[in-house]
């Protein structure tokens, strides 16, 4: 019996009899499970690369190796593909920050040699429970080692994570006997050959055809989000299935999930910032089993998220290079007949992807000042680096990441400390990646705009050799869905963003020694209520005329204080009622908040009072950039002034940043005797994340 | 750094990497490994070759019982883990030295012979191992003569280009290395605590940044110090050096008068104890067994530290090796 004829009886017992090896499975399990080579298959999504894998580390196990480490972005497997792999006796388990009440037993499996396939995030590399615990478990060696979405590990790649970084050093260690196995399915010339230079030029490369045959592919131009809008409501309906609906921020996946849940469709936003994996498992759960039948989601919705039958995934925003946008859309029609990629381009995009782009490195300084911060301390936690070094939260650990992979710090639990290594800013590096990454997004306008084949014009940016003429997209059968929407819904979409209300949730935690109780908490007396915000600042709508009011008319317009009064005493149920409002003081534009909130108190017929006062010039609070900076630059600058009446406020400002002068304005309230205290702005300005 | 196949085998085999605490597997011993290597040699075979011999074969070749052919196997199966771990350390500025390695100090397998630590865990410049110095040794409470006599030998060493060897611990050892690398010289401590926390005193950082210093440690770099740690590294600071001088040592008890009277028995290099008039008892029956007086203070010019020692040395009786030493 051949190994080929008996890794076929094995795929039939997963599969069925009727099975059989797509073409590159068998040249690909060949190469790691008979000839221990190290191999990258590049193959579209959908191939069957888990097929690969499950054989490979059965014949492998078959030969007496040990359990194969699969390291992959995903939080799990799918069910599916845990039972396809039980039905030829591999027992594979996943381990994540999930499922801990799960590890010791995992281990348990491990020390039995009972476990064949083990999934991990590349994060786990770095985590000392993992270590300590669960590696040295795996009794005999790791028989074979897995790196799925192996084009991570190249910084040419549109999704380079700095932890697959530390897989290839790891493989470079490791000894030559190991198989070692990468996919991907979006992987250019470019990094392809990043990927073998640092692998090893013996890595042998297997390419197969990345068409998707049943997508059909068009891209409409609306610029403002409410066509967008009208144009989902309007044409949803036309798609069967299941879908995914592409935005570029989490606000924005929030928007249109909501408006289409208003227009009755069953959808659900889906990023990062939803709490925990759990949630987000959850939800993909649904999704999966089609309780959600469009997931509204940022790029979050991980990597090699498998489901065969998504009819459509729709951009309402454009994303920054053909590589991002083949694999968003390729998630599609994996196994239909017809399936839609349908991009809609805004006019925001090219702002969205520059901001990106701008916050995609952390400046040179950023780095100094945390390696001096951690020099001239034996080891900080976050917070205490925030304490000290003026950058976000969200860029210091940016920054801390990156600095731990290149080994020039180091992490005890939540301790950071130096390391003995040296390091240095590559500039060069970082340049050539940021002018790629310029070039990636011109060719994006590029496709947009193209007459020819769409499916071609994709192929060809990702090297396929099989690229062609696909004979379905819009261009190719010149039939279209339709580019322009009707005026009714247009109006509905536009009442619908005037009337979105932005929650602010009210802060609690403050560094210990801000406050004079040297509490690391806000007394929950003196807390805010939790507020609102009328818009997005600079979004299409409210948001953008809040920006043109404020810096080119100087005051804000009677279309604002109608929108706002209806806001606070239509849409916010505020019980009790504010008796008094107060607002925030700037030295900057000494009239302008203070004339909106005398006009919102006479308009509420509640008393207006000059409660707070500035102390001195203080610097602009947007510069601050972390929670540590922020409070103390406000409680410096902010005092209350005059006799403070007991009933509840309305705290006016224009536009809520960090939050913090809020949360500071009405400790100080609140500690002068007055009621609860509910913070209302303009706007919120936004910052940007996947 | 890569690691050669045969390290990656005696690493494998001899290193508690990648092992969790309550493994039944145990590393081979340095005894242990011993064995297996004699074995090995007599067969002209690399160790890197026992990755693809089978397990009934190994019983012929290596002559060991089946305990311990069954922990080799074991043990030779945790390439994957043992990677990782290799990386992770990697990544806090540590690495591994073999007995395979070409960079392995030469001095102890000349000194140390079966005795030669297997591993070198260290951190810094790996080539300071063995460069021409002087070892300090003695108790971690000086009195005050003792702590001047332990900053002048190290500031000596720094400014005339020796390395100063000790064992990068509080007291003699931190109060020499310190001068040593304040006057832009070099040294070398051989830990009997945790690679992993010493390396994060920032005292020490910036040198092993600067690669002026080196520490290492035969031991597990995550071990935390014991007092058998401690001992069985003292020989490592004498094995590295050209003369090496005990600043203060009691009388038939602690590290310091085990690893003298050890190293005078061993005759691996001239052994200096500090006379002056107030020396603990140690140092004055040391001097009795044969270590020679080095009186203090020191009366020339720091630049004639090591003429003198070289000239108040005994002549070697071994003179291939000791010649290696100073060429």
């Amino acid at each position: 019996m051949t190994d080929k004829y008996h890794t076929l009886q094995l795929l039939k017992q997963m599969l069925g009899t009727e099975a059989q090896f797509r073409p590159g499975q068998w040249e690909a399990i060949e190469a790691v499970a008979i000839k221990k080579q190290r191999a990258l298959v590049v193959q579209r999504t959908g191939w069957g690369k888990s097929m690969v894998y499950f054989l490979a580390t059965k014949l492998l196990r078959e030969q007496g190796a040990g359990p194969t480490l699969l390291i992959s972005p995903l939080l799990s497997l799918m069910r599916n593909q845990i039972e396809a792999a039980e039905r030829i006796g591999i027992n594979a388990r996943s381990i994540n920050s999930d499922n801990q009440q799960e590890w010791s037993e995992i281990i348990e499996s491990l020390q039995g040699n009972k476990c064949d396939l083990l999934l991990i995030s590349p994060e786990r590399l770095n985590n000392p429970d993992f270590l300590n615990k669960v590696l040295p478990g795996i009794s005999g060696n790791i028989g074979m080692l897995v790196v799925d979405e192996a084009h991570c590990i190249s910084d040419w790649g549109h999704d380079f994570r700095p932890d697959y970084r530390r897989i290839v050093r790891i493989i470079t260690i490791m000894p030559k006997g190991v198989p070692v196995l990468g996919t991907t399915a979006t992987a250019n010339d470019r990094v392809v050959a990043d990927i073998q230079s640092q692998l090893g030029q013996h890595l042998l490369i297997l390419r197969g055809p990345l068409d998707r045959e049943s997508l059909r592919l068009q891209s409409i131009r609306l610029p403002a989000r409410a066509e967008r809008l009208a144009w989902l409501a309007h044409n949803l309906h036309k798609f069967t299935g299941s879908g995914i609906i592409y935005c570029q921020t989490q606000a924005d996946t929030e928007c249109v999930a909501d408006w289409l849940v208003e227009r009755g469709f069953s959808a659900a936003a889906y990023h990062a910032g939803l709490k925990g994996d759990g949630d987000r498992l959850a939800l993909e759960q649904a999704f999966l089993n089609n309780e959600v039948k469009i997931l509204v989601a940022t790029i979050a919705l991980g990597m090699g998220f498998d489901k065969p039958d998504i009819g459509f995934v729709i951009h309402f925003q454009c994303p920054g290079s053909v590589i991002a946008y083949y694999q968003q859309v390729g998630r599609a029609g994996r196994a239909l007949e017809k399936a839609y990629g349908i991009l809609l381009v805004g006019e925001e995009d090219e702002e969205i992807q520059k901001y990106f782009i701008r916050t995609a490195f952390p400046k040179p300084e950023a780095f100094l000042d945390v390696l001096q911060a951690l020099k001239d301390n034996d080891g900080l936690k976050l917070y205490g680096l925030l304490d000290r070094v003026n950058i976000s939260k969200a860029m210091a650990e940016k920054v801390l990441k990156i600095l731990e992979i290149e080994g020039a710090i180091g992490r005890e639990k939540d301790l950071y400390f130096r390391t003995p290594n040296p390091w240095r800013y590559d500039h060069d590096r970082i340049e050539q990646v940021l002018t790629l990454r310029k070039a990636e997004m011109a060719e994006m306008q590029r496709y947009v705009d193209h007459s020819g084949c769409s499916m071609s014009f994709l192929l060809k940016a990702l090297n396929d050799p099989f690229a062609g003429r696909c004979g379905r997209c819009a261009n190719c059968k010149e039939q279209r869905l339709p580019e322009t929407v009707p005026q009714t819904l247009l109006t509905e979409a536009n009442e619908f963003l005037g009337k979105i209300a932005i929650v602010i949730k009210p802060k609690i935690q403050v560094s210990a020694d801000l406050l004079p109780e040297r509490v690391g908490r806000i007394p929950e007396t003196y807390r805010n209520q939790p507020g609102r915000a009328l818009s997005n600042y600079g979004e299409s709508g409210w948001g953008k005329i809040v920006a043109v009011n404020k810096y080119e008319n100087g005051e804000f317009s009677a279309d604002l204080i109608r929108a706002s009064v209806d806001l606070i005493l239509n849409r916010w149920s505020l019980d009790p009622m504010p008796e008094w409002v107060c607002c925030i003081p700037s030295s900057r534009h000494p009239n302008l908040v203070p004339d909106f909130a005398r006009t919102i108190a006479a308009q509420l017929r509640v008393p207006f009072l000059s409660a707070l006062r500035k102390t001195r010039h203080s610097p602009e609070q947007k510069l601050m950039l972390n929670r540590s900076m922020q409070a103390q630059n406000v409680i410096n600058s902010l005092e209350v002034t005059g006799k403070i009446p007991r009933g509840p406020v309305l705290l006016i400002d224009d536009i809520i940043d960090s939050g913090w002068t809020l949360a500071i304005a009405g400790y100080l309230l609140r500690k002068a005797g007055s009621g609860v205290v509910y913070p209302f702005v303009l706007a919120k300005a936004t910052g940007r994340t996947g | 750094m890569i690691y050669s196949a045969d390290s990656q085998v005696i690493l494998s085999l001899c290193s508690h990497l990648g092992l969790s605490s309550q493994s039944d597997v145990s590393p081979l011993s340095t005894r242990e490994w011993n064995s297996v290597a004699r074995r090995l040699y007599a067969n002209t075979i690399q160790p890197e070759e026992l990755l693809h011999i089978e397990t009934s074969q190994l019983f012929d070749l290596l002559d060991q019982d089946e305990p311990l052919i069954k922990r080799i196997t074991a043990l030779l199966s945790r390439s994957g883990s043992l990677a990782i771990e290799l990386e992770r350390l990697e990544s806090l500025g540590i690495e591994v030295l073999t007995r395979a390695d070409t960079d392995y100090p030469v001095r102890y397998k000349q000194r140390l012979k079966e005795n030669a630590p297997v591993l070198l865990y260290y951190s810094g410049e790996r080539a300071l191992l063995g460069q021409p110095g002087i070892a300090i040794v003695g108790s971690r409470n000086l009195d005050e003569i003792g702590q001047l006599a332990a900053q002048f030998v190290g500031n000596a060493c720094g400014l005339s280009g020796l390395v100063l060897y000790s064992g990068g611990a509080r007291g003699v050892d931190n109060l020499s290395m310190t001068a040593s690398l304040e006057a832009r010289g070099n040294a070398v401590g051989i830990l009997a605590d945790s690679l992993e926390k010493t390396i994060r005193n920032p005292e020490y950082r910036n040198y092993l940044e600067k690669r002026e210093l080196c520490l290492a440690t035969p031991y597990s770099p995550s071990a935390s110090f014991n007092v058998g740690a401690a001992m069985g590294r003292n020989r490592l600071i004498y094995a590295l050096a050209d003369y090496a001088i005990v600043v203060a040592s009691d009388f038939e008890k602690g590290g310091t008068w085990a690893g003298a009277t050890e190293a005078l028995k061993a005759k691996w290099l001239p052994v200096f104890a500090l006379q002056h008039e107030h020396m603990p008892l140690g140092n004055t029956k040391l001097i009795e067994r044969g270590a020679i007086p080095f009186p203090y203070p020191f009366e020339g010019h720091y630049s004639e530290l090591q003429v003198w020692l070289h000239s108040h040395s005994p002549i070697p009786e071994d003179d291939s090796e000791q010649l290696s030493l100073f060429s």
